[in-house]
C-alpha cells in the first residue's frame, strides 16, 4: 500500500496536477457514498496518464475534481500551480466528456469555435483556428455539417478538436471512446497518440480498456471501487512511435497482464492478494 | 416522386372524408326530408272546380272535351260514373262516365253546351311591343270575368305557371319549371304584374329561365302563359292570348255554359249520410269548398253557441235551427244526447268546461284524410250530392320522393361536397376586394390579428419563461396565477375587455386590439410552458462544458440554454398559433367586429346558408394550417439543424 500512496511520478517535466489526500463523499438520500478516498496523484508536464478501474472506482470523480466541476470533501488539488477553480477560470485545461456533447444547433465548425467565442477571440481568428483543428482530426470536409449528420467517432473527434481549440496545455479526457466500437476505437487511439505527440500536451485519460490504457499512456493509475481509491501506478515503457504493431509485442502483453493483475488485486512486489481471486470476480469490468 | 408519395396519404384522407360526407349528408338529411313530406302543411294545395269541358256547339250524349283531348288530370282521376254535368248550379246529368276524351251522358244534352256573349274587343299593342297585336282583348262586360272563352265556338283553356323566385326589384332571371318544353316556334308570353310581355320583346327564354331586359318591380308576380289565355286584369277584364287572334275569328265569353263537376261517392238511399270527396286529403276548414245537394248549396260552416261552455251549462243557442251537433269533434245523437227546440239545444249532460260545442247546419267534414263528409239529413233517392269546388292537398311541395325533398331542403345539416364546391367561386367573388365583406379580405384581417396576438403572446411567454427559470421565487409566486388565467373561459373575458377598451376610447368594432389581446392571452401560456421546459431541457454535460469554459451566466444562457429551448419554443409556438386564432375569432365575434372571419362565420350560421358555413369552416381550417405552417417555415429558417417538424421539440434535447 505504501507504493500506491506515494505520489505517482516519473522524472521529467514540472508537476501540472498535484492531488494530495483527496476524498469525495456524495450524499445519497440519507446515507453517504464514498466516491473517492485518500487519492494522491502527481501528473507532470507531457505525461499521458490513464486512470483505469471498474465502474464506481472514482475515475470520473477524480477528473471532475481536477476540472473543478465538483469540489473535494477533503484534501488539496493544485492544477498548474493554482487552485482548480482558478485554473478553470484561467482556462488551463480542455475537457472531453464521455459523450461528444456537441451543440446540435451549431455546425461542426461553430462547435469548435464555441470556446473561442466565449473567450472573446475575433471571428476570423476563431474560424482559422477551428479549421486548422478540424484538419488535424481529419474533418475539414464536414465543417458545415450538423452534429447529427456525423457518426459517433466523427462526433468525438469534433469534441477533441473543440477541447484543443484554445490550445490548453492540459487535456482531461473522460472515457472519450467509451461508446465507440472496437475498430473505430483503435483508429481513434492511433489518432490521439499522433495528436499527443504532435502537440506535447499533458493528458489525463479515463478508460475502461486495459489495452487502450497500455497503448496510449506513459503511466497508468489503477483504481479500485467501493470505496474508490488508487491502488497502483504502473509506468509504461513501450517505445515510441507506437503503432498497431506495438500491440503485438511481448512487452505490451506483459504490461496488460500487469494492469489486469493490479485490477484483480495482485499487488506488484508484494506477492499474492489478500483475498482469493474468485471473490474479486465481482469487480466486473 | 417523393413529393407525390408524401402528398398521397393526405389526398387519400381528404378524398375519403369528402366521400364520407355524402352518406353522412343523406343520413342526417333524409329524416328531415321524410318529416317534411309527411306533414300535409308542406303540401301543394290544389283546387277542384266545375270545369267547362266542351266546345260551344257540342250536344247529344257525348260531350267531347275541348282543347284536343287535353283532359284535366283531376277530372280524369274521377271514379267511373260519378261525374256530374251542371249548368251553373243546375244539375243536368248525374252519373256521367268519362271515356276517350269525352263525357258520356246517360241522356242526351238538351241545347248547346254554351251560350256565348258578344265578342271581346281587341286592344292595341302597347308601345315597344308590336308583337302583342291581336293577343290583347277586353271583355265586353266585367260580369263575364272568369267565364270560359271560346274562339269561334272552340273552348280555350286558361293557365299560367308562376316563377319559383320572388321579384326583389333587382333580379332579372326567373325560373319556371317546364318553360323550356314548348311546341312549335311560337314566342312565349310572360305575365308580370298584370302586364303581358312577349318573348323577344322584353325577355328571353333560356331553357327554363326567363331573362328580363329590365328587372320586374319588387314583389311583382311573374308567370309564364302555359295554356291558351290568361286574365291580365280582372277589374278591367283584359285577357292575353298565347296565339294572336286570326282575322275573321271571334273571341267570345260564355254567358252560361255546361261544366263537368265531381260527384260525391256514396249510396243515395234515403238513409246514408256519409259521402266521400274523391281528391284527398282535404282541408277541414276550406273557405273555397262549395257542395251542392242538387241545386241547393250546402253550408259546411261550424256554428258556435251563444253561451259559454262553463261545465254546468246544458242549454245552448245556435244561429240556425238544424244540423249536426258535436262536442270536441264527436257527433251527438239527437233524442239521446240532446233535445232540440228550434235553435235551442238542450244536452242530456252538460258538456265539460271549455269543450268545443259546434253545430254544422248542413254537413261537416268528418274525416279530412279520407275526404269523408257527413250530411245532417240523408239525401233522398234521386238527389245528387256534388262539389262545385274544394281544395285538397295534391302532393308534397318539396317533390314526389323523399330524395327530391332532401334535395330541396332549405337547410341541410351536412351538404353534399359538390354543392359546397359550386358555392366556392360565387362566395369568393360576391364582393370586390375593396368591400369589407370580401372573404379574402376578412381572412387576411383575421390572420393579421392572429399574427399580432401571436407576437405579443410570444414576447410575454418567453419573458415569463426566462424569468421563471432564472428567478425561482418568481415562478413560485406567479405560476399558480398563470395557470389560473387559463381556466377563465375566454368567452366570458372578452365582454369585460370590450367594455374596458370601449371606455378607453377604442372603437372595438373596427379595431384589431381585442383580437390581439385575447389571442395573446390564450397563446402565451403554451409558449411559457414550452419555453420553460426547453430552458430546463439542457444536457447536464453541456452545462458542465460551459462551466469548464468558465462561461458567464449570460454567455451560458445565450449560447446554450436559449438555443436548446428553441425547438420547444417552436413546438409551443405552433400550439400558440392555433390557440391565438381561436382567441382572435372569439374576440371578433364578441366585439361585433365585422371586418374579420369570425363575424362572417356567425353571420352565415345565422343566415342559414350551410354550404357557405362549410366554406368558412374550410377557410378557417386553412388559415389555422397556414399559420402553423408559417411558424414551421420560420423554424426552418431560424433553427435549420432541426430534423423533423412538430415532434422535434419532444426529442431529447
Amino acid at each position: 500500500m505504501a507504493e500506491g500512496r506515494s505520489p505517482a511520478s516519473v522524472p521529467g517535466g514540472a508537476p501540472v496536477i498535484s492531488v494530495r489526500g483527496v476524498s469525495k463523499v456524495f450524499q445519497v438520500g440519507k446515507g453517504e457514498a464514498v466516491a473517492l478516498q485518500d487519492a494522491d496523484l502527481e501528473v507532470r508536464q507531457g505525461d499521458f496518464v490513464s486512470l483505469i478501474g471498474p465502474s464506481g472506482c472514482g475515475k470520473t470523480t477524480l477528473m471532475r475534481l481536477i476540472a473543478d466541476l465538483t469540489e473535494p470533501t477533503t484534501g488539496e488539488i493544485d492544477v498548474a500551480g493554482k487552485t482548480p477553480r482558478q485554473a478553470r477560470e484561467d482556462r488551463e485545461y480542455g475537457y472531453v466528456f464521455q459523450a461528444p456533447v456537441l451543440y446540435e444547433w451549431r455546425t461542426v465548425l461553430a462547435n469548435v469555435t464555441l470556446p473561442l467565442e466565449i473567450m472573446g477571440f475575433d471571428r476570423s481568428k476563431r474560424r482559422e483556428r477551428a479549421r486548422e483543428l478540424l484538419r488535424m482530426v481529419g474533418l475539414e470536409r464536414f465543417e458545415r455539417s450538423y452534429p447529427w449528420q456525423l457518426s459517433g467517432g466523427m462526433q468525438q473527434r469534433v469534441s477533441i478538436a473543440r477541447a484543443l481549440a484554445f490550445d490548453p496545455k492540459l487535456l482531461l479526457m473522460d472515457e472519450p471512446f467509451g461508446a465507440l466500437d472496437e475498430i473505430t476505437r483503435e483508429a481513434m487511439n492511433l489518432e490521439l497518440l499522433r495528436l499527443w505527440q504532435e502537440t506535447r500536451k499533458t493528458v489525463v485519460f479515463v478508460t475502461h480498456s486495459i489495452a487502450e490504457a497500455v497503448f496510449l499512456s506513459t503511466r497508468i493509475v489503477v483504481m479500485t471501487a467501493r470505496p474508490g481509491r488508487i491502488r497502483e501506478v504502473i509506468d509504461v515503457d513501450l517505445p515510441y512511435p507506437r503503432t498497431a504493431a506495438t500491440r503485438e509485442t511481448p512487452r505490451f502483453f506483459e504490461l496488460t497482464t500487469q494492469v489486469r493483475e493490479a485490477l484483480r488485486g495482485v499487488e506488484h512486489g508484494q506477492g499474492a492478494a489478500p483475498s482469493p481471486r474468485v471473490a474479486e470476480r465481482s469487480v466486473g469490468y | 416522386m417523393a413529393r407525390v408519395k408524401r402528398a398521397l396519404p393526405v389526398v387519400v384522407v381528404v378524398a375519403f372524408l369528402l366521400a364520407l360526407m355524402y352518406p353522412v349528408a343523406l343520413l342526417l338529411g333524409m329524416p328531415l326530408a321524410r318529416a317534411r313530406m309527411g306533414s300535409v302543411s308542406n303540401w301543394v294545395r290544389e283546387t277542384v272546380a266545375a270545369l267547362p269541358v266542351a266546345d260551344a256547339d257540342a250536344g247529344g250524349e257525348r260531350l267531347p272535351f275541348g282543347g284536343a283531348g287535353d283532359v284535366d288530370e283531376r277530372l280524369a282521376a274521377l271514379a267511373r260514373g260519378t261525374a256530374v254535368v251542371v249548368r251553373g248550379s243546375e244539375v243536368l246529368a248525374a252519373g256521367v262516365d268519362l271515356a276517350d276524351g269525352a263525357a258520356v251522358l246517360p241522356s242526351p244534352l238538351a241545347g248547346p253546351a254554351a251560350e256565348l256573349g258578344p265578342p271581346l274587343a281587341p286592344l292595341p299593342a302597347p308601345a315597344g311591343s308590336p308583337g302583342l297585336a291581336g293577343r290583347l282583348h277586353r271583355l265586353p262586360d266585367a260580369g263575364l270575368v272568369g267565364a270560359p272563352l271560346y274562339r269561334d265556338g272552340r273552348l280555350l283553356r286558361r293557365g299560367s305557371a308562376p316563377a319559383l323566385e320572388r321579384a326583389d326589384g333587382a333580379r332579372r332571371d326567373f325560373t319556371v319549371p317546364g318553360a323550356g318544353r314548348r311546341s312549335g316556334d311560337a314566342p312565349a308570353v310572360a305575365v308580370v304584374a298584370g302586364a303581358a310581355l312577349l318573348e323577344g320583346e322584353g325577355f328571353e327564354l333560356e331553357g327554363d329561365t326567363l331573362v328580363f331586359d329590365a328587372p320586374p318591380a319588387f314583389n311583382a308576380p311573374v308567370s309564364l302563359l302555359t295554356a291558351d289565355y290568361e286574365v291580365l286584369d280582372p277589374a278591367a277584364g283584359t285577357v292575353v292570348l298565347r296565339d294572336p287572334l286570326p282575322p275573321g275569328s271571334a273571341l267570345r265569353a260564355a254567358r252560361s255554359h255546361v261544366a263537368l263537376a265531381e260527384g260525391l261517392v256514396g249510396a243515395v238511399d234515403g238513409e246514408n249520410r256519409t259521402f266521400t270527396l274523391q281528391h284527398v286529403p282535404v282541408l277541414e276548414t276550406d273557405p273555397a269548398r262549395v257542395l251542392y245537394l242538387d241545386d241547393t248549396p250546402l253550408s259546411g260552416a261550424a256554428e258556435r253557441p251563444q253561451e259559454r261552455v262553463d261545465g254546468s251549462q246544458r242549454t245552448f243557442t245556435f244561429p240556425s235551427d238544424r244540423g249536426i251537433v258535436t262536442v270536441d269533434g264527436r257527433e251527438l245523437v239527437a233524442g239521446r244526447d240532446y233535445e232540440r227546440a228550434g235553435d235551442v239545444v238542450t244536452f242530456a249532460a252538460p258538456p265539460p268546461r271549455n269543450a268545443a260545442v259546434r253545430q254544422y247546419p248542413d254537413y261537416r267534414v268528418s274525416d279530412p284524410n279520407a275526404g269523408t263528409v257527413t250530411l245532417a239529413v240523408p239525401p233522398a233517392p234521386g238527389q245528387t250530392v256534388w262539389a262545385a269546388a274544394y281544395t285538397y292537398y295534391a302532393h308534397p311541395a318539396c317533390g314526389e320522393t323523399a330524395f327530391e325533398c332532401f334535395l330541396g331542403l332549405p337547410q341541410h345539416p351536412v351538404p353534399f361536397p359538390h354543392w359546397v364546391a359550386e358555392r366556392v367561386v360565387p362566395f369568393f367573388t360576391a364582393y370586390p376586394f375593396s368591400d369589407t365583406r370580401n372573404v379574402v379580405r376578412a381572412t387576411l384581417y383575421t390572420a393579421a390579428g392572429t399574427l399580432v396576438s401571436l407576437a405579443f403572446g410570444t414576447l410575454i411567454g418567453v419573458l415569463l419563461a426566462v424569468a421563471f427559470v432564472r428567478v425561482k421565487p418568481f415562478e413560485q409566486a406567479l405560476l399558480p396565477w398563470v395557470i389560473a388565467s387559463q381556466t377563465i373561459p375566454v368567452i366570458a373575458l372578452v365582454p369585460v375587455l370590450v367594455a374596458v377598451l370601449g371606455n378607453l376610447g377604442v372603437t372595438v368594432q373596427t379595431s384589431l386590439v381585442p383580437a390581439a389581446i385575447v389571442g395573446a392571452y390564450i397563446a402565451f401560456f403554451p409558449i411559457t410552458v414550452g419555453t420553460v421546459t426547453g430552458l430546463r431541457s439542457v444536457d447536464p454535460l453541456a452545462l458542465d462544458l460551459m462551466k469548464a469554459y468558465a462561461a458567464s451566466p449570460l454567455q451560458s444562457f445565450l449560447k446554450l440554454r436559449f438555443p436548446a429551448a428553441v425547438p420547444y419554443l417552436f413546438t409551443s409556438l405552433k400550439l400558440g398559433a392555433a390557440a391565438a386564432l381561436v382567441g382572435a375569432l372569439v374576440a371578433e365575434v364578441e366585439s361585433n367586429n365585422r371586418l374579420g372571419l369570425g363575424y362572417a362565420i356567425i353571420g352565415q350560421v345565422q343566415a342559414g346558408d350551410v354550404a357557405d358555413v362549410w366554406i368558412l369552416l374550410g377557410i378557417s381550417a386553412l388559415l389555422g394550417i397556414g399559420l402553423v405552417s408559417l411558424v414551421g417555415l420560420l423554424q426552418r429558417l431560424v433553427a435549420p439543424w432541426q430534423r423533423t417538424g412538430l415532434a422535434a421539440g419532444a426529442e431529447d434535447g
